[in-house]
Parts: C-alpha cells; structure tokens; sequence
C-alpha cells in the first residue's frame, strides 16, 4: 500500500544510533514531523516454531536467546510458568536467589538504556561513565553464576549454584560501589541544561495515550500509568516492593525513571541478601502435563508466557508476548508524531527502549 | 615499490574502522562488542574506531544467523565498502546457527556461503577479551601485501 | 548555562579524578578463572555412557569418539553455548569449565536422567525399522531380525504378531536413532531431566 507524500525521510536498518536492524519511515513538512510508520522483519528467526517437541533442558537455552539485553527474566518466566503446570515447589534460598540475579540484570539493562540515549544525544562523557559503571553488573553477574551473557542459572526447582559467604561479601561491596557512583551520574544529568533542552517536552506521552496504546514499562510508568508486574509477585511481595512513578511523560521523565529504578533495585538485593537462610537450592520435582500461562516484569515491560505440555514435559505449543510489541507502537504512532524536529525522532525513539529482537523472536 | 607498501601497511594495521551489521541475532553478541568500547576494554586505544558506516569502513563485523530478510540487502552492504576490505563472523550464529539450527528455523547458516568471511570468534557470546585478542591478532595480518595479493 | 559548566568543574578538579587521568591503565586482556569457558578434559577415564550427548541443548556441540581403544569426548566450539550441563552430568567427572566442578562437589548437586518411549498407533506403520535401528537391540541379539522381529525377550522392542511391542524401556539410553529412522514421527523419546541436591530428600 503505498503512499504518495511530500517529503519521506527512512532511517534505515544500518544507522550509527541503532543497535538493532528496524526501518522508520517519517513522513515530514519541513522540520516538523507528521507521521511516522514502521517497518521490521531483519532479524526474525522462528523460535516458537523450534520449541515445539522439545523438553526444559533445551527450551531453556533458546527461551534466554529470545533478547540477550534481558535475558535472565525470559529464563525466569519460562521456568516459572512450567513450574505453575502442576506444582513444582521452590526452596526459599533459591527463590531469593533468583531475586538477585533478576534485579542484577535490571540494573544492567537500565544503565545500557540510558548510555543509548546520552550517546543520542552526543553526551559522550556520561555516556561512557555508565557503560563503565555497568561493567561492575556484569562483574558481579560473572562472579555470582560463571558467564557475563545469557546465564541459564534458573532450573525447575530451584537454581544452579550456591552462594557462598565471601562472594555475598564481594556483592555487597559491589552493590554500594554502584550506589555511590551512580548519585554523582544523576546529579550530573539533572543538573545539565542542554540535557534538558534536548529532553524536557520532547516526545511527550499522555496517560490518556498510555492507556489507548497498551503501553507497558517504564514508558508507561513514567506517564503516571501503573502495571507493575512485580506487584503480584510472592517473592517480591515479601520485601514489601512498591512501584515507581512519574507524571509528565517525556523524554527526561523516561530516563530519570530508569535511574531511580536502579536505585530501587540496589535496595532489593540488600533486603533480599538480609533476608537469605542456610537452606537447599534445589528441590527438585519433575514437569508434567498441561497447561498454564505467567506474566513476569522484564527491564522494558510485562513479559508473557503461555505454555501448553504433554504428558512428559514437552512442549506442545508456546506463545510469548514481549513487552518491545507494545512499546514500539506507542513509540512510533504517538509519541514520534508531534515531534518538533526531525532531529528529535532518534532520540525518542531510543528513549522508550526498544528491544528489536524481542519484538521479532 | 616495497617502501609505499611497507607504509601502506604500517598504517592499515594501526587504524581501522568497523561497521557493524546485525543479520538476526538476540543482542548478546551486539552488546559484548558494545562492552569492547566501554573505558574498561577500551578498544579505540589501539586505533579501532567504530562508528556505524560502511561507506567510510574497512572491517565489517557480522552477527547473527542469516534471517531471509537481508539475503539481498547483505551483499548490498558489503559491495559498498570500499577495498581494502574484510568480514569477521562473531559469534556462534553467523558460523553454524548456536540453537536456533534446528528443522522449522527461518535462519540459513552459515553466513560464510553469502559473503566471504576471513575469521571467526566462536562463543555463546564470546567475551569482549576474546573478541578483542581475535581482532588485535587479525589486524596486522589482514591488511598485509594486500595489493600484492590481488584481491 | 553557568550552572553545568559549573558541575562539569566540580567534576573534573576532584582530587580522585586528576590521579586517575595519570595513572589510568586498561584491564588486562585476561579471563577471570570463574568465568564458564568451553569445557576442557581433565584426566580423567571415559566410560561412554554418552551422559553428556544426551542432555546437551545445542546441535552438535560434542560427541564421544574413540582414538586408538580410547573414548573422549571432543566439543566443537563453533557450535558450544557453553552451558555447563555436560560437566555437570557426567559421572565420572572427565569434563570440566570454569568453577563448576568445585561448585558441584560443594553443593553436592547433580542431574538425574530418566528416558520415556512412546509410540503413536495412528502413526505407526509397523515397519519394524525402529527396533532394527536400536543399538542397544542389537548388542542384546545380535541374530535381529530385518522386519523387526527377535528370538530373545531381553530386547526393549520387537514386532509381535503385527504389532511393534516395548518389553523393557528401562534399558533405553535416551539416543533417539529410533527417533529419527522412524519416517512418520511415530515413536518418540522423552529425555526427562531432574537437577537434585544430595540432603534434600
């Protein structure tokens, strides 16, 4: 269906901003942009149709290759939503665990978020001082399950490895050097006046429009729209989680969340180290039959996971519906259209998080 | 004219610039060559610059299984880049497809079949140390003679 | 403006910042000892139990071969994701990667193994070709029929008057060439796994 309009501007698969191949085409007048449409499909490899007649050991593997930015939460609703086939019990050792290698990948997440959108913006100082500061994540991710990128640490029952007294010291020393470093960043971004020239009122999102787009995360958070997913979850529930909100829906809005979120899960880990016994990591119990469906809160949005087995543990049909769906719509139908500038369109586009490879499996 | 050559690669093997294409992968990969760039592993010490064009690039790096999208768009992007030139494969994916390699895929490995590929960087993604001791062991030698040899 | 010149000044003139500008040097390009690399042998014997080949995700990622009256296994990095499920499976403890080791025999936890066959009667032909393609069939009767059929009671399957009959599946290894020499996808095998921890039950 084509469309005949005076000046279309294409900002390609190959681009110096986008990490991921997906092709914007903005129809403009002038500076001002109009309208904008979306074109995907570079990287979609088929992964629900390869889950089929395989059992956990190996949908595991492929469910974390899904997105390897986060991939420990799309290991984590996998094995949670078969577990909710028929009961598999949970040691509270390695529920906590799981809690932490869960948070630790938010925080690493968050902070390669907010070092796109500063590189966007040419701040290349900051830009480069976060991506040094997410190396100490993924240090600690290293240390604590043995491998930097798609971890595979969660297993039916419980998870793989234990935590020993030294390497929880380790972690602590490394949550506060997080912590610290990361009150000078915020500070610096807050107190910038071209961040804000370039951030404040650009790309704003109303809840009306929050709502009427399914949008989920922290792009709709930061719109006064509350859909945590964490709200429902036990674990969670028992460190007392409360969600994070703001109210005007731009640009600055969206990454300021993203850096109290870090905040918030840095506190987490604490309660969750604090709340740790002795105990069993794993406590076994075998994957049956049926069918059962579970949503878990992944660094951009609400993940689903909808799972049908037969009578040995095999996959007999999956679905996954990841939060990158949702958000690259209402990035691209609402939030690019009022823009001032063409200028303006990479830089909202990356400030809503999009995960191209979770949108396309 | 065997000092221009001795120059020519004294200079190619000090300074190189990298494009980055994406043919279908899940991001581990692209965000451990992102992590090459962090202040920690800092790569643009040793004259490796990566900026995202390939009309200005001489290395280009591949990612990803090869999804159907980009069977004519891939030699298109290569046929750009101007000689001397070179592609490395990192990754699991662009050699042998990692997981993704089995009946009901979409992807077409290996990549090597689509365009010519000088090395790989095996690993599930391969850590920014390796992909870096790949890429400082290549740079010398990739360049070298490279008219003499009639490429 | 003046208010972020004035940030970025109290930025750069700490004390901390100036000694590391002029000090600074980049990590070493070494890989942590903890860190799960592609598994490695260690010295010990081989039993091809093919333990490992049954629970690795990845397609042909390792096999076990014999060199000279001697088994190892032998793991093709271009196709390796590096998990550590065969290091943490196999009993005899000849691979090894990273920690893992250590880490196991401190946690005393392992993977317990337990294969199921089924087969589709609506999709049965019986051919027989599966019970002649089953390995383990043919180091039980060597004298195996070619439609299938065997003398013996100790095999795991055979045709029976017209029917492919299982005897006993508990001596299924779980290695699917009954799988995939089936042409109608009508017996299958389930590679059940379960991770447990020794003081649990």
């Amino acid at each position: 269906m084509k469309k005949t309009v005076d000046v279309s501007l294409p900002i390609g698969p190959v681009h110096p901003v986008f990490k991921e191949p997906c092709r914007i085409k903005c129809e403009t007048s002038g500076e001002y942009v109009i309208n904008a449409e979306l074109e995907l499909g570079y990287v979609k490899k088929g992964i629900e149709r390869i889950m089929v007649g395989r059992p956990w050991q190996e949908v595991m593997f492929l469910a974390e290759r899904v997105c390897g930015i986060c991939s420990v939460i799309h290991n984590y609703v996998c094995i949670e939503g078969m577990e909710r086939i028929n009961g598999v019990a949970v040691p509270d050792r390695a529920a906590y665990l799981r809690l932490v290698v869960n948070e630790l990948d938010r925080i690493q997440s968050h902070l390669l978020a907010n070092y796109s959108y500063c590189y966007t913006i040419e701040h290349e100082t900051l830009a480069m001082y976060l991506l040094n500061l997410r190396e100490t994540a993924m240090d600690a991710l290293e240390y604590i399950t043995g491998a930097r990128v798609t971890c595979s640490y969660i297993i039916p029952g419980g998870v793989r490895f234990d935590l020993s007294p030294e390497k929880e010291q380790k972690l602590r020393t490394m949550i506060d050097h997080i912590d610290s470093e990361l009150t000078r960043f915020v500070r610096m971004f807050e107190g910038g006046s071209l961040i804000a020239l370039r951030s404040k009122d650009v790309g704003t999102f109303s809840r009306e429009e929050a709502i009427e787009s399914h949008a989920v995360g922290p792009t709709a958070r930061a719109s006064n729209l509350d859909n945590d997913c964490r709200l429902f979850h036990p674990t969670y529930q028992k460190l007392g989680f409360e969600s994070v909100l703001l109210d005007e829906g731009d640009n600055y809005a969206r990454i300021m969340l993203r850096f109290l979120e870090v905040f918030q899960s840095t506190q987490l880990i604490r309660s969750a180290l604090d709340s740790m016994e002795k105990g069993t990591i794993r406590g076994g119990g075998e994957i049956g039959g049926g069918f059962a469906e579970w949503a878990g809160e992944a660094p951009r949005g609400e993940l689903t996971y909808t799972i049908d087995t037969d009578e040995h543990g095999r996959v007999k049909k999956i679905g996954i519906r990841t939060p990158s769906i949702m958000n690259i719509e209402a990035c691209v139908h609402y939030m690019i259209k009022g823009v001032h500038s063409s200028a303006d369109v990479t830089s909202t586009y990356i400030s809503s998080d999009p995960c191209i490879a979770c949108n396309e499996r | 004219m065997t000092a221009l050559q001795d120059v020519k690669n004294a200079v190619r093997s000090r300074s190189i610039h990298v494009c980055y294409v994406n043919v279908g992968s899940c991001n581990g990969c692209d965000i451990e060559i992102l992590a090459c760039l962090a202040p920690r592993y800092d790569i643009e010490q040793y004259g490796i610059y990566v900026h995202n064009n390939p009309r200005e690039a001489d290395i280009l790096l591949v990612t990803g299984g090869f999804s159907p999208q980009w069977e004519d768009k891939l030699k298109e992007v290569w046929d750009k880049i101007p000689e001397p030139k070179a592609a490395i494969a990192i990754g699991n994916c662009p050699i042998s497809g990692c997981v993704f390699n089995r009946e009901g895929t979409y992807l077409d490995p290996p990549v090597r079949k689509h365009i010519p590929i000088a090395a790989e960087v095996p690993g599930c993604p391969p850590r920014p140390t390796e992909i870096l001791e790949a890429v400082l062991s290549l740079a010398p030698v990739v360049f070298k003679d490279y008219e003499e040899r009639g490429e | 403006m003046a208010s972020s010149i004035i940030w970025y000044l109290r930025e750069f003139i700490r004390g901390e910042w100036i000694t590391k500008f002029f000090t600074v040097k980049t990590a070493p390009l070494v890989t942590p000892p903890h860190f799960r690399g592609f598994p490695t042998l260690t010295d010990r014997e081989c039993t091809h139990c093919l333990a490992c080949m049954m629970i690795c995700p990845a397609p042909d990622a390792i096999e076990v071969l014999e060199t000279d009256g001697v088994w190892k296994p032998v793991v093709y990095p271009g196709h390796c994701i590096r998990c550590g499920l065969c290091v943490e499976a196999c009993p005899e403890d000849v691979l090894t990667a990273g920690e893992l080791l250590s880490v196991q025999k401190e946690d005393q936890t392992s993977f317990e193994s337990a294969f199921h066959l089924t087969i589709d009667p609506v999709l049965c032909s019986r051919c027989g070709n599966c019970a002649v393609a089953c390995p383990i069939n043919k180091e039980i009767d060597p004298y195996l029929g070619g439609t299938g059929t065997a003398f013996s009671d100790e095999v795991i399957m055979r045709i029976t008057n017209g029917e492919m009959r299982i005897i006993n599946p508990e001596k299924c290894t779980g290695c699917k060439t009954c799988e995939e020499t089936c042409s109608n996808h009508a017996i299958r095998v389930a590679r059940v796994v379960v991770g447990v921890q020794e003081g649990w039950k």
